[in-house]
């Protein structure tokens, strides 16, 4: 089992054989450091803690750096229940296919301790243990928490922490340097009026931009964060439907001119993975993702990678208003065997969290900031060309990163309207000519208004 | 003495127990039935009775609301799209199923040269896990690498920079569907037909010949009324595999573009698991029901009629 | 005999099926073999090589650094016990509703043909609870266990077997039955040694009907196993290769490939006594 599950090191090509030497060399040392005296880490059990003994058992996403799930299942919870004497099982299934197995163990009332997903899961609160005490534990020695993690996993209305994230991805735009250039924009996409000019010669030079209108989720997190750009919200302060508005008709005219001017008929198309690949076939000129664009081209195409640059999401005539591109919230079952073990472990990952932070090679940040010290050195110090390109993810998640469901909290009736993919579809139809901006925006107003209803009623909102 | 004509009574007995054909029918049938008692009727069940409540993600109860999940589907236009899609996907896909089959599996009775090869080629279809197949399909179809559209391309029949988009165009995206389906499903109907076909006794065949029943004459008087029966019996199965299937659609569209491509299953699954409103997830799926007992009970009955005659 | 005409017919019928039937794994074989760079230019002629491919480089990444032959092995397990359970329990049955039962034997055999029309999208979740609270078993009853899937898969193999085989059993000319009995053979006996042997081309219809319904399954698998060594390889698959917004297309084709072409060599060879197996069955 060791040896199947062992980094197969002469697998690896040369650059990334160094990389990972390095990385995991630095993960080791972390952990040793983060879990306090030394000793305790790689020592025999020590049993001092005999009524914490046991299993814990983890479900979380195939990272989509490999290289986090070796560090996470084989060294920083080996190292862990080592000091804890505790076995840590961890277990994964693909990102897409977790809330089915999700929904399996809540109907069960058995399975793993904690589970982790992409999205807090909100409908699950009366499932779930209140993650109040995770918060206050670390709020004690890291301060408090980023206002995206809170809001996205906590319900005002029953006053409860229906999960804890440990960790959210900041969602940059990504885009190609010389293309734009060579149309003209070389200081890229500073404004949505920018991308707007700019598209019709994006794709002159067959280079569109890409924003997706699919049912996946790239699509819906960059068309949210684009209507709040415009000033357009889904729900209010206070989670009232908010979607029939001007700006709403606005924000959709605008989607359909980009797509109209700039666009190509792909973006209807998409999956989750599309527009990685049209980036990486050097297709796209832009594309509102997390880090995986031009990760995935340092391992396969440095050139690309080089030429690949990170910017905040542009401003709108509301500003820049961006979006997490991934809430990664862990929920304690109440009916897990192991909670207290479950608790302390989730404490003790977020207070030392700069081994996760490293090893995601900075997709995982921290939902308490203060949890990694020296983030902005940390990204200036990434190896790969232009020198210094990641450091303005520390700006995009100061600043400009809010949550799904902004500027209320992320609540059961977002959760669905999202699953089912009623934005993207909005979108679309304005965008094919199906609907006018203001019929869509009525119409898509009172959907999302039953949804609000409907759970309202079950007394979550 | 008395314990040995004791044991040999209860032996004749039991026998006799065995040799009645009621208690007989009863130990044979009571194992299945009870079986699939426990695991379907009890769920099918549990499902009804979630479709009435405004149950949520993952608890298996909550308060009763009568039909209340059933009438807001049906105002959803999305849930009436997958309704229609269910039928159109299902009746389009098995009219082509049938269509192709019956063509195949009547090239496939005479004897060829390379016959063998041929069968492996059509057969490869069904032996593949259709979870993983229907990934090679996504990869056929892709927005951007698509072979189809690369080779339209080259032969310049599609626009060079907005080639057409199989999953982004809600009328190609049904057309992509519903070959996958067709294609999953063909090889089995094609077996079905072939063993429909070698059934047919030759005494008939021979009678058709000196009647000058050829071709398409010969198929119509002859060959179709004896294949009737077993038709049915792939059409039936072709209807069951794609009108409960989700995976196809999951993977393939995930319902896109704009849900333009849902079926029942697959937006009772995003709106019941993924989207957390489980009540109502349990009656979306529960609408399917009725259609396909309907469906069932008619073409078993058909079936039976063509029988008789 | 058949004429010449006949055959060219039967050739220009078959020939573009077999293309377009066997397309897509022509394609994937290709896909397979290709490395990033390739596969992701799109300047590139997709039918050809460049870039460093041929490679074999994601075969060895499936076979090497991912547990793909323990997913093949999980299924096949699965298959077979899954297949074994329904025989048990469908051949007794369908031949008790074929011969020993009346009219409320036929009812009741569509019956049983109903239940498998019942969609499996929310099923899996009462399902989970009956795994997971089941008597034996580790923590939580059979799930992450190979076991839930053979408890649960005979669920839609059986009903489907069941009514299938009473098609064949019906085939059956009775009066070989009757000619046992008077030679005074019980009932078991006849069934055993006189209708069993007669029906196994049907029997054989059912296994291999049974192991494809299994090997197709996405949805219980997926809800059931989470433990990386209990997968199948449906959702050992997708969990490895496909991660987060990134697919590992080339490995995911190579995936495919594998169990497809043994298993439809595998179905060719049994195909003529299949063939004879269903023209006993179905609606005799």
């Amino acid at each position: 089992m060791a040896d199947k599950e062992r980094v197969d090191v002469s697998k690896l090509d040369e650059l990334s054989r160094r990389d990972l030497i390095k990385r995991a060399g630095a993960g080791v040392i972390l952990v040793y450091g983060g879990l306090g005296a030394p000793g305790v880490a790689y020592g025999a059990p020590k049993y001092r803690q005999k009524e914490l003994a046991g299993t814990l058992r983890i479900l979380q996403w195939s990272h989509f750096v490999p290289a986090y799930d070796k560090w996470f299942d084989n060294v920083y919870t080996k190292a862990w229940g080592r000091a804890n004497d505790t076995e840590v099982i961890v277990d994964h299934i693909n990102q897409a296919d977790l809330p089915a197995r999700v929904a399996a163990e809540a109907a069960a009332g058995r399975g793993h301790d904690m589970v982790a997903t992409l999205a807090p899961l909100p409908q699950y609160e009366d499932r779930v243990i209140n993650h109040k005490e995770i918060v206050q534990a670390v709020t004690r020695k890291r301060g408090k928490m980023k206002d995206v993690a809170y809001r996205s996993c906590y319900n005002p209305k029953t006053k409860k922490y229906f999960g804890f994230p440990d960790s959210y991805a900041p969602d940059p735009v990504n885009w190609r340097r010389d293309y734009w250039q060579e149309v003209g924009f070389g200081g890229g996409p500073t404004s949505w009026d920018v991308v707007k000019r700019a598209a019709p010669k994006l794709r002159d030079i067959n280079h569109p931009v890409g924003i997706g209108m699919s049912n996946e989720i790239d699509s819906n997190m960059a068309l949210m964060a684009l209507m709040m750009c415009f000033g357009s919200f889904i729900q209010s302060r206070d989670h009232r439907v908010k979607l029939n508005t001007k700006k709403t008709v606005e924000v959709l005219k605008f989607a359909r001119d980009l797509y109209r001017d700039g666009m190509s008929n792909e973006i209807f198309a998409w999956s989750a993975a599309s527009n990685n690949q049209g980036f990486l076939a050097g297709r796209l000129s832009l594309a509102l993702n997390a880090i995986s664009i031009p990760r995935s081209a340092e391992l396969s195409n440095r050139d690309l990678a080089d030429k690949t640059m990170i910017a905040p999401i542009p401003k709108g005539p509301n500003g820049r208003v961006g979006l997490e591109h991934v809430m990664h919230t862990y929920m304690v079952w109440n009916f897990a065997e192991n909670k207290r073990m479950a608790v302390k472990f989730l404490t003790d990952l977020e207070v030392k969290y700069i081994g996760a932070f490293e090893n995601s090679r900075f997709y995982n940040f921290p939902a308490f900031p203060k949890s990694v010290p020296n983030i902005p050195v940390r990204l200036a110090r990434d190896s790969n060309t232009p020198k210094g390109k990641y450091k303005v993810l520390g700006t995009i998640s100061d600043k400009y990163t809010k949550n799904v469901g902004y500027p209320g909290f992320t609540n059961a009736a977002i959760g669905e309207l999202f699953d089912t993919f009623l934005i993207p579809q909005m979108f679309a139809e304005v965008a094919q000519g199906r609907r006018t901006p203001e019929d869509a925006a009525r119409d898509y107003h009172r959907r999302i208004a039953t949804i609000f209803a409907k759970w309202r009623k079950r007394g979550k909102i | 003495m008395a314990t040995v004509a004791a044991r040999g009574r209860t032996r004749r007995r039991r026998r006799n127990l065995l040799e009645s054909r009621r208690f007989l029918a009863t130990a044979l049938i009571a194992p299945a039935v009870l079986f699939i008692l426990v695991l379907v009727g009890g769920p099918l069940l549990l499902a009804m009775y979630l479709s009435l409540t405004d149950a949520v993600g993952g608890t298996l109860g909550g308060e009763w609301v009568g039909f209340d999940n059933f009438v807001n589907a049906w105002h959803d236009p999305n849930f009436r799209r997958a309704l229609r899609n269910t039928l159109l996907f299902t009746i389009v896909s098995q009219a082509v199923v049938l269509l192709c089959a019956g063509l195949i599996a009547h090239a496939l009775m005479r004897p060829i040269r390379g016959r063998w090869l041929l069968r492996f080629l059509i057969i490869l279809p069904w032996a593949a896990p259709v979870p993983l197949s229907t990934i090679g399909w996504l990869w056929i179809y892709d927005s951007l690498f698509s072979v189809v559209n690369w080779t339209a391309k080259q032969l310049h029949l599609v626009d060079q920079f907005n080639p057409p988009q199989w999953l982004g165009d809600p009328t190609l995206a049904l057309g992509a569907v519903i070959s996958v389906h067709a294609w999953r499903i063909i090889p089995f109907a094609v077996v079905i037909f072939l063993a429909g076909l070698a059934s047919i006794p030759s005494e008939v065949e021979d009678a058709a010949k000196v009647d000058g029943a050829v071709g398409l004459k010969k198929f119509w008087y002859v060959t179709l009324p004896l294949q009737l029966p077993i038709a049915t019996v792939a059409l039936l199965f072709g209807i069951v595999f794609t009108a409960t299937d989700m995976t196809v659609v999951y993977i393939l569209t995930q319902g896109g573009p704009f849900n333009s491509t849902q079926m029942l299953t697959s937006w009772a699954f995003f709106t019941g698991i993924r989207g957390g409103s489980l009540g109502e997830g349990a009656a979306v799926s529960l609408y399917l029901l009725p259609l396909l007992v309907v469906v069932a009970v008619l073409m078993l009955r058909f079936a039976r009629k063509v029988e008789v005659t | 005999m058949i004429t010449s005409r006949e055959k060219l017919t039967s050739y220009l019928i078959l020939g573009p099926f077999a293309l377009v039937l066997a397309f897509p794994f022509y394609w994937m074989l290709w896909t397979s073999f290709k490395t990033e760079l390739d596969l992701y230019d799109i300047n590139n002629v997709p039918f050809f090589f460049g870039h460093g491919s041929p490679t074999t480089k994601n075969y060895s990444f499936l076979f090497h650094e991912t547990e793909y032959l323990t997913w093949v092995k999980n299924t096949a397990i699965v298959g077979v016990a899954v297949v074994a359970i329904t025989l048990v329990l469908a051949v007794p049955a369908a031949y008790a509703l074929a011969r020993l039962s009346g009219r409320w034997g036929q009812s009741m055999g569509v019956g049983i043909f109903l239940t498998y029309l019942v969609p499996p999208t929310l099923l899996f979740l009462p399902l989970s609870y009956v795994i997971s609270h089941f008597p034996v078993g580790g923590h939580a009853g059979l799930q992450d266990s190979l076991w839930s899937l053979v408890l649960v898969f005979p669920s839609f193999t059986v009903p489907f077997s069941t009514w299938l085989l009473m098609g064949f059993f019906k085939s059956i000319p009775r009066e070989l039955e009757e000619a046992a009995r008077v030679d005074g053979a019980s009932r078991l006996r006849t069934l055993f040694q006189i209708v069993f042997p007669i029906s196994l081309p049907g029997i054989l219809t059912v296994i291999i009907f049974s192991f494809s319904l299994v090997v197709n399954d996405f949805v219980y698998a997926l809800a059931f196993i989470t433990t990386s060594d209990s997968k199948t390889i449906s959702t050992g698959v997708f969990t490895e290769l496909i991660r987060g917004d990134i697919f590992y297309w080339q490995a995911l084709m190579a995936a495919t490939l594998i169990p497809s072409i043994p298993l439809a060599l595998l179905y060719n060879m049994f195909l003529d006594r299949f063939i004879a197996g269903f023209t006993g069955g179905a609606f005799r």
